[in-house]
């Protein structure tokens, strides 16, 4: 006994203390919900077993039913584009944004922080100003469009369904593109200057330096990028909370923002669970990739 | 001088991109600023020709904002303080160990960053009212904050320890201190910063959290301000003077307190995320 106290206050057992205490907490409120969630897609669930652990074993049906519904497909197409293309406007913008920040000027270190104001305000007032930005006949976005002569008449973001997913994936570049120009820095500045300068006295033109020698060495850094930028962008709900709850008719929903209706709204509980363990495994595809190309560093 | 004129430039293209990026936030203060009719006119005034100031606290009072900030605040010091607590420790074993595992250990935790918390929401909002943790929801909100963002409070905080040099430690160690000494009087104290800035961070998210708190907590007296947020925007809505009025007495301290501490909240931030 003795022994066990001299441990836990001056040996190995007190940072086994600290790592498991934190550790046991995330498995019983992240890691048994995570099983919670497999087993509730193979079951059946109503508003009257939810209370009780009992509940009967239906095998792949509500898999089966899922992909039976005719709305699936529409959606698992609207979360690919959102993906995509949220994470391609991020990164494009963020990139040139990272690339200009990186010329060193007065004050330069300073602005680039300001940008992250995006990433640090809560989701669902970002989504509140673009709703407001985004609005058909009185939106800022419709006006400058019109003034500059890309459109002619109003176009109605939120309640078009051509539109609507557009509405979301906007305001989502919007958020991120200052989280992925921040780490794009970091990355830039990581890269020695005398390879640079090595490159200039070769006679290599800035298009050159720019494919031979910043793409080659921001490589684990881009893949890391885009990585979390697929993380984060399938963790995105409260945006489509903030603008346009999924709608009109499916036309903006994505599995994210499905899965919680079909729970919430819904009360199918089993279907929201199957969802839920569908996308859950393809977040976690991608933090593999995310680790993989983090890991050297992880390492030290 | 050209590089003075070169610099001058290039700062004055930072600011346009600056302000061209930061427009969203600009036009959420000056909308709360313009009466009903200069809100839907055409072309839309960029500058409020009579600022209403009265609308702030007009807002307050009808929407009962004091409550609802009151909620978040709540919250987001509940769910610190429970991730300081358990997260300090496993950040500084982590950053002091190096072995299988350790890596097993944070490939477990970065592996529980990425889970997204509307996925989450179905199993840990049946498992929680079966457990009756539901008859207390802010409670239960914040334990599930707490289990969604330890992981990257972790990360963070573990970037500090691995700059603090253990040699100190050790010299405290054979110094007569023990190891429980050593670390509350040597590393945590050389860790402080850092673990601010991460603490920081994580409020703010908290701050703006909004799946679970919609999910979880049914009484309209104890939700949090985004839950009123999202109530106050009906779909049909067009008081969006109001609705930012509302929303810019619910972001502007967290943008204070971010351009204050802007310089160590972002080297906090890139530490972290990239190791």
């Amino acid at each position: 006994m003795k022994k066990i106290i001299f441990s836990v206050t001056d040996g190995r057992g007190f940072d086994i203390g600290l790592v498991l205490l934190p550790l046991a907490f995330l498995f019983v409120l992240s890691g048994l919900p995570l099983v919670y969630n497999v087993v509730m897609s193979f079951q059946e669930v109503d508003m009257f077993s939810l209370g009780s652990f009992v509940r009967p074993f239906v095998g792949f049906k509500n898999y089966v039913d899922l992909f039976a519904q005719p709305e699936t497909q529409p959606i698992l197409l609207n979360t690919a584009l959102f993906v995509s293309a949220s994470i391609a406007g991020q990164f494009i913008i963020g990139f040139g944004l990272a690339l200009f920040f990186w010329m060193n000027f007065p004050g330069a270190s300073w602005l680039r922080g300001l940008f992250l104001v995006s990433w640090i305000m809560p989701g669902l007032v970002v989504g509140a100003i673009w709703n407001w930005i985004l609005s058909g006949d009185f939106g800022v976005l419709n006006f400058f469009l019109r003034e500059t002569g890309v459109i002619a008449g109003n176009i109605f973001w939120r309640s078009d369904p051509n539109y609507s997913l557009w509405a979301v994936i906007i305001a989502n570049i919007w958020l991120g593109t200052s989280f992925n120009m921040i780490l794009l820095s970091v990355g830039l500045s990581a890269i020695p200057k005398d390879l640079y300068e090595a490159a200039e006295l070769d006679g290599a033109t800035a298009l050159q330096r720019f494919f031979t020698i910043t793409l080659p060495m921001m490589r684990s850094t881009i893949g890391a990028i885009i990585a979390l930028g697929l993380i984060f962008t399938l963790q995105q709900f409260d945006l489509f909370a903030g603008i346009t709850s999924g709608g009109p008719n499916n036309s903006s929903n994505v599995t994210q923002y499905w899965a919680w209706d079909l729970s919430f709204r819904q009360y199918d509980f089993a279907k929201g669970a199957t969802i839920s363990v569908i996308m859950i495994v393809l977040v976690m595809l991608a933090s593999v990739v995310y680790v993989r190309s983090t890991r050297h560093e992880v390492r030290g | 001088m050209s590089d003075q004129w070169r610099n001058r430039l290039m700062l004055a293209v930072a600011l346009l991109l600056a302000a061209i990026y930061l427009f969203p936030l600009y036009w959420m203060y000056v909308t709360a600023l313009k009466t009903g009719s200069a809100m839907f006119a055409t072309p839309p005034k960029f500058l409020p020709s009579e600022p209403q100031w009265g609308i702030y606290s007009f807002v307050w009072e009808s929407r009962n904002m004091g409550r609802y900030l009151w909620n978040s605040l709540v919250i987001a010091l509940g769910a610190v303080s429970l991730i300081a607590v358990l997260g300090v420790g496993c950040a500084y074993v982590l950053a002091r160990y190096r072995n299988a595992w350790v890596d097993v250990g944070l490939f477990l935790i970065l592996m529980l960053q990425v889970l997204p918390a509307s996925l989450m929401v179905t199993p840990i909002f049946v498992g929680f009212s079966q457990f009756g943790l539901l008859e207390t929801p802010r409670f239960a909100v914040i334990l599930a904050i707490a289990a969604k963002n330890m992981p990257f409070f972790v990360v963070l905080v573990r970037a500090t320890f691995m700059s603090v040099p253990m040699e100190l430690e050790e010299a405290a160690l054979v110094d007569g201190n023990s190891r429980i000494g050593a670390f509350f009087n040597i590393a945590l104290p050389l860790a402080r910063n850092g673990i601010l800035v991460s603490a920081i961070l994580i409020f703010m998210q908290a701050f703006g959290e909004f799946v679970y708190s919609k999910s979880m907590i049914q009484a309209v007296e104890l939700q949090p301000a985004s839950v009123g947020l999202n109530t106050f925007m009906g779909p049909n809505t067009n008081e969006w003077n109001n609705i930012m009025a509302y929303a810019t007495i619910y972001v502007t301290p967290v943008l204070a307190v971010f351009v204050l501490l802007q310089r160590r909240i972002v080297s906090g931030l890139t530490s972290g995320a990239l190791k």
